[in-house]
Protein backbone atom coordinates (compact mmCIF):
# COMPACT_ATOMS: atom_id res chain seq x y z
CA UNK A 1 0.00 0.00 0.00
CA UNK A 2 1.43 3.12 -1.47
CA UNK A 3 0.61 6.79 -0.16
CA UNK A 4 1.51 9.79 -2.64
CA UNK A 5 1.69 13.00 -1.30
CA UNK A 6 2.90 16.33 -2.40
CA UNK A 7 3.85 19.26 0.69
CA UNK A 8 6.33 21.82 -0.07
CA UNK A 9 7.23 21.19 -3.51
CA UNK A 10 8.50 17.78 -2.71
CA UNK A 11 6.48 14.56 -3.77
CA UNK A 12 6.77 12.02 -1.68
CA UNK A 13 5.73 7.87 -1.08
CA UNK A 14 5.18 6.68 2.18
CA UNK A 15 5.11 2.60 1.65
CA UNK A 16 2.49 1.92 4.23
CA UNK A 17 3.20 -1.94 5.15
CA UNK A 18 7.09 -0.95 5.23
CA UNK A 19 6.96 2.00 6.80
CA UNK A 20 9.66 3.45 4.02
CA UNK A 21 9.66 6.89 2.87
CA UNK A 22 10.35 8.06 -0.43
CA UNK A 23 11.02 11.23 -2.30
CA UNK A 24 10.22 10.88 -5.67
CA UNK A 25 11.27 12.87 -9.00
CA UNK A 26 8.38 13.75 -11.67
CA UNK A 27 8.82 10.66 -13.28
CA UNK A 28 8.90 8.17 -10.54
CA UNK A 29 5.76 10.26 -9.31
CA UNK A 30 4.00 9.61 -12.92
CA UNK A 31 5.02 6.16 -12.77
CA UNK A 32 3.59 5.52 -8.74
CA UNK A 33 1.13 7.54 -8.16
CA UNK A 34 -0.66 6.38 -11.40
CA UNK A 35 -0.17 3.20 -10.52
CA UNK A 36 2.00 2.35 -13.52
CA UNK A 37 4.24 0.79 -11.83
CA UNK A 38 1.60 -2.66 -11.32
CA UNK A 39 1.07 -2.43 -15.72
CA UNK A 40 3.36 -4.59 -17.60
CA UNK A 41 6.41 -2.09 -18.28
CA UNK A 42 6.01 -1.71 -21.89
CA UNK A 43 2.56 -0.58 -21.43
CA UNK A 44 3.35 1.85 -18.27
CA UNK A 45 6.30 3.18 -21.42
CA UNK A 46 3.79 3.98 -23.79
CA UNK A 47 1.99 6.40 -21.83
CA UNK A 48 5.16 7.91 -20.14
CA UNK A 49 6.78 8.25 -23.58
CA UNK A 50 3.47 10.44 -24.00
CA UNK A 51 4.04 12.42 -21.68
CA UNK A 52 7.23 13.26 -23.61
CA UNK A 53 9.87 11.10 -21.23
CA UNK A 54 12.72 9.48 -22.94
CA UNK A 55 12.53 5.58 -22.80
CA UNK A 56 16.60 5.45 -21.30
CA UNK A 57 14.83 7.52 -18.50
CA UNK A 58 11.76 5.29 -17.98
CA UNK A 59 13.70 2.01 -17.91
CA UNK A 60 16.36 3.39 -15.36
CA UNK A 61 12.67 4.41 -13.38
CA UNK A 62 11.09 1.39 -13.71
CA UNK A 63 14.26 -0.44 -12.31
CA UNK A 64 14.94 1.96 -9.50
CA UNK A 65 11.56 0.64 -8.28
CA UNK A 66 11.77 -2.73 -8.91
CA UNK A 67 15.12 -3.25 -7.06
CA UNK A 68 13.09 -1.20 -4.04
CA UNK A 69 10.31 -3.97 -4.46
CA UNK A 70 13.05 -6.58 -4.29
CA UNK A 71 14.41 -4.68 -1.01
CA UNK A 72 11.14 -4.86 0.49
CA UNK A 73 10.77 -1.08 0.72
CA UNK A 74 8.42 -0.21 -1.66
CA UNK A 75 4.47 -1.80 -2.06
CA UNK A 76 5.59 -4.31 0.72
CA UNK A 77 3.45 -7.08 1.51
CA UNK A 78 0.94 -6.50 4.97
CA UNK A 79 3.21 -7.50 7.71
CA UNK A 80 0.26 -9.15 9.46
CA UNK A 81 -2.28 -11.33 8.56
CA UNK A 82 -3.56 -12.54 11.45
CA UNK A 83 -3.42 -10.65 14.83
CA UNK A 84 -3.69 -11.82 18.24
CA UNK A 85 -4.16 -8.99 21.17
CA UNK A 86 -2.20 -9.55 24.29
CA UNK A 87 -3.92 -10.55 26.95
CA UNK A 88 -5.24 -7.85 30.22
CA UNK A 89 -2.11 -7.20 31.75
CA UNK A 90 -2.04 -3.72 33.39
CA UNK A 91 0.99 -1.34 32.90
CA UNK A 92 0.28 1.76 33.55
CA UNK A 93 -2.93 3.52 35.87
CA UNK A 94 -3.97 7.60 35.36
CA UNK A 95 -4.75 8.48 38.92
CA UNK A 96 -7.35 11.36 39.54
CA UNK A 97 -6.73 12.36 42.34
CA UNK A 98 -8.63 15.35 42.23
CA UNK A 99 -11.49 15.66 40.18
CA UNK A 100 -11.93 19.51 41.25
CA UNK A 101 -9.54 22.27 39.62
CA UNK A 102 -8.68 25.65 40.21
CA UNK A 103 -9.31 26.54 36.88
CA UNK A 104 -12.46 26.51 35.09
CA UNK A 105 -11.38 25.39 31.10
CA UNK A 106 -14.32 25.17 29.06
CA UNK A 107 -13.26 22.21 27.30
CA UNK A 108 -11.90 20.43 29.73
CA UNK A 109 -12.80 16.11 30.08
CA UNK A 110 -13.47 16.76 33.91
CA UNK A 111 -16.58 19.31 32.65
CA UNK A 112 -15.03 22.47 34.06
CA UNK A 113 -12.64 20.50 36.75
CA UNK A 114 -15.86 18.88 38.45
CA UNK A 115 -16.37 15.76 36.54
CA UNK A 116 -20.16 15.62 37.90
CA UNK A 117 -18.87 14.82 41.37
CA UNK A 118 -19.09 15.89 45.04
CA UNK A 119 -16.20 13.82 46.87
CA UNK A 120 -13.30 15.33 44.83
CA UNK A 121 -9.88 14.40 46.64
CA UNK A 122 -9.10 10.85 46.13
CA UNK A 123 -8.07 9.37 49.69
CA UNK A 124 -4.62 7.97 50.21
CA UNK A 125 -5.99 4.49 50.57
CA UNK A 126 -7.64 4.58 47.77
CA UNK A 127 -4.30 5.25 46.19
CA UNK A 128 -2.45 2.57 48.07
CA UNK A 129 -5.05 0.32 46.85
CA UNK A 130 -4.45 1.76 43.26
CA UNK A 131 -0.95 1.10 43.43
CA UNK A 132 -1.82 -2.60 44.62
CA UNK A 133 -4.32 -2.97 41.53
CA UNK A 134 -1.32 -2.21 39.46
CA UNK A 135 1.36 -4.28 41.19
CA UNK A 136 -1.34 -7.45 41.29
CA UNK A 137 -2.72 -7.08 37.57
CA UNK A 138 0.51 -6.47 36.09
CA UNK A 139 1.54 -10.03 35.21
CA UNK A 140 5.47 -10.31 34.04
CA UNK A 141 5.83 -6.31 33.29
CA UNK A 142 8.65 -5.16 35.19
CA UNK A 143 8.54 -1.15 33.90
CA UNK A 144 4.45 0.38 35.31
CA UNK A 145 3.62 4.06 35.06
CA UNK A 146 1.38 5.95 37.02
CA UNK A 147 -0.24 9.31 35.70
CA UNK A 148 -1.10 12.23 38.29
CA UNK A 149 -4.49 13.64 36.76
CA UNK A 150 -7.24 15.49 37.08
CA UNK A 151 -8.72 18.27 37.65
CA UNK A 152 -5.54 19.61 38.99
CA UNK A 153 -3.32 17.17 40.86
CA UNK A 154 -1.26 19.36 42.77
CA UNK A 155 -4.64 20.34 44.93
CA UNK A 156 -3.42 16.61 46.53
CA UNK A 157 -0.46 17.07 46.25
CA UNK A 158 0.47 15.04 49.60
CA UNK A 159 -1.75 12.31 48.18
CA UNK A 160 0.73 12.34 45.29
CA UNK A 161 3.99 12.36 47.44
CA UNK A 162 2.75 9.06 49.44
CA UNK A 163 1.39 7.53 46.77
CA UNK A 164 5.07 7.86 45.02
CA UNK A 165 6.77 6.51 47.82
CA UNK A 166 4.29 3.53 48.73
CA UNK A 167 4.58 2.76 44.93
CA UNK A 168 8.52 2.93 45.25
CA UNK A 169 8.44 0.71 48.16
CA UNK A 170 5.97 -1.94 46.82
CA UNK A 171 8.26 -1.71 44.01
CA UNK A 172 11.25 -2.42 45.44
CA UNK A 173 9.83 -5.31 47.12
CA UNK A 174 8.41 -6.92 44.01
CA UNK A 175 11.44 -6.18 41.90
CA UNK A 176 9.41 -4.03 39.39
CA UNK A 177 10.16 -0.04 38.23
CA UNK A 178 7.96 2.59 38.63
CA UNK A 179 7.79 5.62 36.39
CA UNK A 180 5.66 8.83 37.42
CA UNK A 181 4.20 11.26 35.06
CA UNK A 182 2.21 14.32 36.60
CA UNK A 183 0.21 16.89 34.26
CA UNK A 184 -0.62 19.96 35.56
CA UNK A 185 -1.61 23.59 35.07
CA UNK A 186 0.79 24.86 36.38
CA UNK A 187 -0.70 27.40 39.03
CA UNK A 188 0.50 25.53 42.36
CA UNK A 189 3.84 24.50 40.89
CA UNK A 190 6.17 26.59 43.40
CA UNK A 191 9.40 26.30 44.03
CA UNK A 192 8.97 23.09 46.83
CA UNK A 193 6.49 21.07 44.26
CA UNK A 194 8.94 21.51 41.32
CA UNK A 195 11.59 20.17 43.28
CA UNK A 196 10.10 17.33 44.33
CA UNK A 197 9.58 16.45 40.83
CA UNK A 198 12.68 17.14 40.34
CA UNK A 199 14.17 14.96 43.19
CA UNK A 200 12.09 11.94 42.36
CA UNK A 201 12.14 11.97 38.59
CA UNK A 202 8.82 12.75 37.81
CA UNK A 203 8.16 13.69 34.27
CA UNK A 204 6.14 16.78 34.04
CA UNK A 205 3.30 17.94 31.59
CA UNK A 206 2.57 21.94 31.82
CA UNK A 207 -0.96 23.13 30.32
CA UNK A 208 -0.87 26.46 28.59
CA UNK A 209 -2.24 27.06 25.31
CA UNK A 210 0.12 29.50 23.72
CA UNK A 211 -0.74 33.39 23.61
CA UNK A 212 -2.17 34.94 26.23
CA UNK A 213 -5.53 35.72 23.95
CA UNK A 214 -5.69 32.04 23.62
CA UNK A 215 -4.88 30.93 26.56
CA UNK A 216 -7.27 33.23 28.71
CA UNK A 217 -10.42 32.66 26.45
CA UNK A 218 -11.16 29.28 27.70
CA UNK A 219 -8.57 28.80 30.71
CA UNK A 220 -10.23 30.94 33.50
CA UNK A 221 -10.32 30.67 36.96
CA UNK A 222 -14.08 30.30 38.05
CA UNK A 223 -14.20 33.99 38.87
CA UNK A 224 -13.78 34.05 34.67
CA UNK A 225 -10.70 35.48 34.92
CA UNK A 226 -7.65 34.70 32.85
CA UNK A 227 -4.59 32.79 33.86
CA UNK A 228 -2.03 33.19 31.72
CA UNK A 229 0.68 35.55 33.43
CA UNK A 230 0.64 33.50 36.10
CA UNK A 231 0.98 29.99 34.57
CA UNK A 232 4.01 31.36 32.17
CA UNK A 233 5.88 32.34 35.40
CA UNK A 234 5.48 29.45 37.11
CA UNK A 235 6.14 27.25 33.87
CA UNK A 236 9.18 29.30 32.65
CA UNK A 237 10.68 28.77 36.50
CA UNK A 238 10.39 25.27 36.26
CA UNK A 239 11.92 24.48 32.87
CA UNK A 240 14.86 27.03 34.06
CA UNK A 241 15.56 24.66 37.30
CA UNK A 242 15.28 21.22 35.23
CA UNK A 243 17.76 23.00 32.86
CA UNK A 244 19.85 23.51 35.76
CA UNK A 245 19.08 20.42 37.25
CA UNK A 246 21.88 17.16 37.09
CA UNK A 247 21.13 14.90 35.39
CA UNK A 248 17.14 15.45 35.39
CA UNK A 249 15.46 12.01 35.32
CA UNK A 250 12.01 12.82 34.05
CA UNK A 251 11.47 14.83 30.87
CA UNK A 252 8.79 17.64 30.55
CA UNK A 253 6.78 19.34 28.11
CA UNK A 254 4.13 21.55 27.62
CA UNK A 255 0.60 21.03 26.07
CA UNK A 256 -1.48 22.96 24.52
CA UNK A 257 -4.65 22.81 22.84
CA UNK A 258 -6.50 24.28 20.17
CA UNK A 259 -9.48 24.80 18.76
CA UNK A 260 -12.33 26.61 16.65
CA UNK A 261 -11.01 29.96 18.04
CA UNK A 262 -7.51 29.85 17.34
CA UNK A 263 -7.47 27.41 13.79
CA UNK A 264 -4.01 29.86 13.15
CA UNK A 265 -2.86 27.66 16.10
CA UNK A 266 0.77 27.15 14.60
CA UNK A 267 1.04 30.88 15.83
CA UNK A 268 1.08 29.39 19.49
CA UNK A 269 3.46 27.39 18.41
CA UNK A 270 5.70 29.96 17.58
CA UNK A 271 4.90 32.06 20.46
CA UNK A 272 5.86 29.00 22.80
CA UNK A 273 9.13 28.62 20.98
CA UNK A 274 9.70 32.25 21.04
CA UNK A 275 9.55 31.94 25.25
CA UNK A 276 12.38 29.49 24.87
CA UNK A 277 10.38 26.26 25.39
CA UNK A 278 11.70 23.31 23.23
CA UNK A 279 9.10 20.74 23.93
CA UNK A 280 5.73 21.38 22.65
CA UNK A 281 2.64 19.48 22.31
CA UNK A 282 -0.59 21.01 20.68
CA UNK A 283 -3.49 18.84 20.49
CA UNK A 284 -7.26 19.04 18.47
CA UNK A 285 -9.99 19.88 21.43
CA UNK A 286 -11.87 16.72 21.54
CA UNK A 287 -15.36 17.90 22.07
CA UNK A 288 -19.52 17.43 20.80
CA UNK A 289 -19.95 19.47 17.68
CA UNK A 290 -22.20 21.61 19.79
CA UNK A 291 -19.73 23.26 21.46
CA UNK A 292 -19.03 26.63 20.56
CA UNK A 293 -14.92 25.91 20.57
CA UNK A 294 -15.38 22.57 18.64
CA UNK A 295 -13.45 21.99 15.65
CA UNK A 296 -15.48 21.33 12.69
CA UNK A 297 -15.73 19.94 9.12
CA UNK A 298 -16.01 23.47 8.26
CA UNK A 299 -12.45 24.55 9.36
CA UNK A 300 -11.00 21.10 7.85
CA UNK A 301 -9.07 23.56 4.68
CA UNK A 302 -8.18 25.91 6.93
CA UNK A 303 -7.16 23.42 9.34
CA UNK A 304 -4.76 21.67 6.37
CA UNK A 305 -2.89 24.77 5.44
CA UNK A 306 -2.25 25.68 8.94
CA UNK A 307 -0.55 22.14 10.03
CA UNK A 308 1.70 23.14 6.18
CA UNK A 309 2.47 26.35 7.99
CA UNK A 310 3.18 24.60 11.47
CA UNK A 311 5.86 22.25 9.65
CA UNK A 312 7.26 25.54 8.08
CA UNK A 313 7.38 27.23 10.99
CA UNK A 314 9.29 24.40 12.77
CA UNK A 315 11.75 23.53 10.01
CA UNK A 316 12.93 27.26 10.12
CA UNK A 317 13.33 27.43 13.91
CA UNK A 318 15.17 23.51 13.54
CA UNK A 319 17.29 25.01 10.42
CA UNK A 320 18.73 27.41 13.37
CA UNK A 321 20.44 24.67 14.64
CA UNK A 322 18.07 24.36 17.94
CA UNK A 323 17.26 21.21 19.25
CA UNK A 324 13.21 21.58 19.53
CA UNK A 325 10.80 18.34 19.25
CA UNK A 326 7.13 19.36 18.60
CA UNK A 327 5.42 15.97 19.04
CA UNK A 328 3.14 16.29 15.79
CA UNK A 329 6.43 15.67 14.10
CA UNK A 330 8.35 13.08 16.43
CA UNK A 331 7.95 10.03 14.50
CA UNK A 332 10.06 7.26 14.15
CA UNK A 333 10.31 5.33 11.34
CA UNK A 334 13.57 4.05 11.56
CA UNK A 335 13.35 2.68 15.19
CA UNK A 336 10.11 3.03 16.52
CA UNK A 337 7.55 1.09 18.49
CA UNK A 338 7.18 -2.83 17.41
CA UNK A 339 3.81 -4.01 15.29
CA UNK A 340 1.54 -5.24 18.62
CA UNK A 341 2.35 -1.79 19.76
CA UNK A 342 1.61 -0.29 16.33
CA UNK A 343 -1.40 -2.22 16.47
CA UNK A 344 -2.98 -1.54 19.35
CA UNK A 345 -2.02 1.83 20.24
CA UNK A 346 -2.09 3.14 23.91
CA UNK A 347 -3.83 0.25 25.36
CA UNK A 348 -6.80 2.07 27.04
CA UNK A 349 -9.03 -0.37 28.87
CA UNK A 350 -6.67 -3.01 29.09
CA UNK A 351 -3.18 -2.20 29.43
CA UNK A 352 -4.26 1.26 30.24
CA UNK A 353 -6.71 2.21 32.83
CA UNK A 354 -8.10 5.48 34.90
CA UNK A 355 -8.98 5.92 38.49
CA UNK A 356 -11.47 8.21 39.36
CA UNK A 357 -11.40 9.75 42.86
CA UNK A 358 -13.50 7.00 44.57
CA UNK A 359 -11.59 4.51 42.92
CA UNK A 360 -13.64 2.93 40.41
CA UNK A 361 -11.62 1.91 36.97
CA UNK A 362 -12.57 3.03 33.57
CA UNK A 363 -11.25 2.55 29.98
CA UNK A 364 -9.19 6.41 30.19
CA UNK A 365 -9.31 9.42 31.92
CA UNK A 366 -11.15 10.45 29.40
CA UNK A 367 -14.07 7.62 30.12
CA UNK A 368 -14.00 9.03 33.67
CA UNK A 369 -18.12 9.84 34.50
CA UNK A 370 -19.34 7.99 31.73
CA UNK A 371 -21.27 5.36 34.08
CA UNK A 372 -21.31 2.61 31.29
CA UNK A 373 -17.57 2.05 30.82
CA UNK A 374 -17.11 1.74 34.37
CA UNK A 375 -14.91 -1.54 34.88
CA UNK A 376 -14.33 -1.94 38.44
CA UNK A 377 -12.86 -0.47 41.45
CA UNK A 378 -9.75 -1.14 42.97
CA UNK A 379 -11.08 -1.55 46.23
CA UNK A 380 -12.21 -5.20 45.09
CA UNK A 381 -14.71 -7.38 43.47
CA UNK A 382 -15.16 -8.21 40.09
CA UNK A 383 -14.16 -6.47 37.28
CA UNK A 384 -16.39 -5.66 33.81
CA UNK A 385 -14.54 -8.62 31.43
CA UNK A 386 -16.87 -8.05 28.53
CA UNK A 387 -15.87 -4.02 28.12
CA UNK A 388 -12.23 -5.52 29.35
CA UNK A 389 -12.47 -7.54 26.30
CA UNK A 390 -14.04 -5.09 23.90
CA UNK A 391 -11.25 -2.62 24.66
CA UNK A 392 -8.19 -5.27 24.27
CA UNK A 393 -9.83 -6.48 20.37
CA UNK A 394 -10.03 -2.90 19.27
CA UNK A 395 -7.67 -2.54 17.53
CA UNK A 396 -6.07 -1.51 14.19
CA UNK A 397 -7.58 -4.44 12.57
CA UNK A 398 -10.68 -4.75 14.32
CA UNK A 399 -11.52 -1.30 12.70
CA UNK A 400 -12.97 -1.42 9.18
CA UNK A 401 -11.78 1.93 8.66
CA UNK A 402 -8.72 1.81 9.73
CA UNK A 403 -7.57 -1.56 7.37
CA UNK A 404 -7.21 -0.04 4.71
CA UNK A 405 -5.90 3.47 5.72
CA UNK A 406 -2.42 4.52 4.67
CA UNK A 407 -2.27 6.17 7.98
CA UNK A 408 -3.25 2.61 10.55
CA UNK A 409 0.68 2.69 11.37
CA UNK A 410 1.63 6.15 12.26
CA UNK A 411 -2.18 6.71 14.20
CA UNK A 412 -3.19 3.17 15.65
CA UNK A 413 -6.53 3.11 15.03
CA UNK A 414 -7.16 6.50 17.06
CA UNK A 415 -8.34 7.47 20.38
CA UNK A 416 -11.45 5.11 21.66
CA UNK A 417 -12.83 7.99 23.78
CA UNK A 418 -13.42 10.14 20.81
CA UNK A 419 -14.70 7.48 18.76
CA UNK A 420 -16.71 6.58 21.49
CA UNK A 421 -17.80 10.16 22.32
CA UNK A 422 -18.66 10.83 18.66
CA UNK A 423 -20.05 7.74 16.67
CA UNK A 424 -20.93 5.76 20.32
CA UNK A 425 -18.54 2.97 19.12
CA UNK A 426 -15.00 2.24 19.86
CA UNK A 427 -14.54 1.27 16.53
CA UNK A 428 -15.47 3.48 14.18
CA UNK A 429 -13.18 7.00 14.17
CA UNK A 430 -14.58 10.33 13.70
CA UNK A 431 -14.05 11.28 10.04
CA UNK A 432 -12.80 14.97 10.82
CA UNK A 433 -10.55 13.31 13.57
CA UNK A 434 -9.21 11.25 10.28
CA UNK A 435 -8.52 13.86 8.15
CA UNK A 436 -7.21 16.18 10.45
CA UNK A 437 -4.58 13.04 11.77
CA UNK A 438 -3.79 12.47 7.88
CA UNK A 439 -2.75 15.80 6.90
CA UNK A 440 -0.59 15.74 10.43
CA UNK A 441 0.73 12.82 9.08
CA UNK A 442 1.57 14.43 5.87
CA UNK A 443 3.27 16.74 7.87
CA UNK A 444 5.07 14.76 9.76
CA UNK A 445 6.69 12.63 6.86
CA UNK A 446 7.08 15.46 4.82
CA UNK A 447 9.27 17.00 8.03
CA UNK A 448 11.33 14.35 8.16
CA UNK A 449 11.90 14.21 4.63
CA UNK A 450 13.69 17.83 5.12
CA UNK A 451 15.28 17.39 8.04
CA UNK A 452 16.99 14.68 6.38
CA UNK A 453 18.26 17.24 3.91
CA UNK A 454 19.64 19.74 6.58
CA UNK A 455 21.45 16.72 8.54
CA UNK A 456 23.34 16.13 4.48
CA UNK A 457 23.30 19.76 4.17
CA UNK A 458 25.75 20.16 7.30
CA UNK A 459 27.51 17.11 6.52
CA UNK A 460 28.92 19.26 3.22
CA UNK A 461 29.29 22.55 5.35
CA UNK B 1 23.18 5.80 -7.46
CA UNK B 2 19.27 6.29 -7.64
CA UNK B 3 18.74 8.90 -10.33
CA UNK B 4 14.55 9.27 -9.40
CA UNK B 5 14.48 8.17 -6.12
CA UNK B 6 15.59 8.83 -2.70
CA UNK B 7 15.03 6.67 0.53
CA UNK B 8 14.82 8.68 3.15
CA UNK B 9 14.30 5.71 5.36
CA UNK B 10 14.39 2.07 5.14
CA UNK B 11 13.97 0.10 8.16
CA UNK B 12 11.26 -2.82 6.61
CA UNK B 13 8.95 -3.77 8.92
CA UNK B 14 9.09 -7.36 8.22
CA UNK B 15 12.56 -7.46 9.12
CA UNK B 16 12.53 -6.10 12.49
CA UNK B 17 12.17 -8.16 16.17
CA UNK B 18 8.41 -7.75 17.50
CA UNK B 19 8.75 -8.68 20.82
CA UNK B 20 5.52 -7.71 21.84
CA UNK B 21 7.44 -7.39 25.36
CA UNK B 22 4.96 -4.77 26.40
CA UNK B 23 7.34 -2.84 28.10
CA UNK B 24 7.11 0.37 26.13
CA UNK B 25 5.75 3.70 27.54
CA UNK B 26 1.47 3.37 27.20
CA UNK B 27 -0.22 8.27 18.02
CA UNK B 28 2.39 6.18 18.82
CA UNK B 29 5.15 6.41 16.17
CA UNK B 30 6.89 8.95 18.65
CA UNK B 31 7.94 6.20 20.95
CA UNK B 32 11.64 4.32 20.47
CA UNK B 33 11.61 0.89 21.50
CA UNK B 34 15.36 -0.07 21.54
CA UNK B 35 14.20 -3.88 20.46
CA UNK B 36 12.81 -2.98 17.23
Amino acid sequence: MLHCFTLGGVSLVYDVHSHSLHEVDDLAWALLSRGLHLEPEQASSVLLLADGYSRQEIEEAQEEIAQLISEGLLCAPDPYTGYTPPPFIVKALCLNVAHNCNLSCSYCFAGAGSLGRTDVLMPLATARQAVDFLLSNSGTRRNLEIDFFGGEPLLNMPVVEATVAYARERGRAEGKKFGFTLTTNALLLDDQVSRFLLENGINAVLSIDGRPETHDRLRRTHGGKGSHAQVVSRIMHYLELHRTWPDPKGYCYVRGTFTGYNLDFAQEFRYLAGLGIDDISLEPVVAKSEADYALLQQHLPAIAEEYRRLAEDYLEVAASGREIRLFHFEIDLDGGPCLPKLLSGCGAGHSYLAVSAQGDLYPCHQFIGRESFRIGNVSGGALRDDLIEQFRTAHVYAKAKCRQCWAKFLCSGGCQAHCQLENNDILNPPELACQMMRRRLECALYVRSRKEQLVNMEKIV
Amino acid sequence: MAKHIKTITRSPLLKREHTGCGECQTTVGNQTCLKT
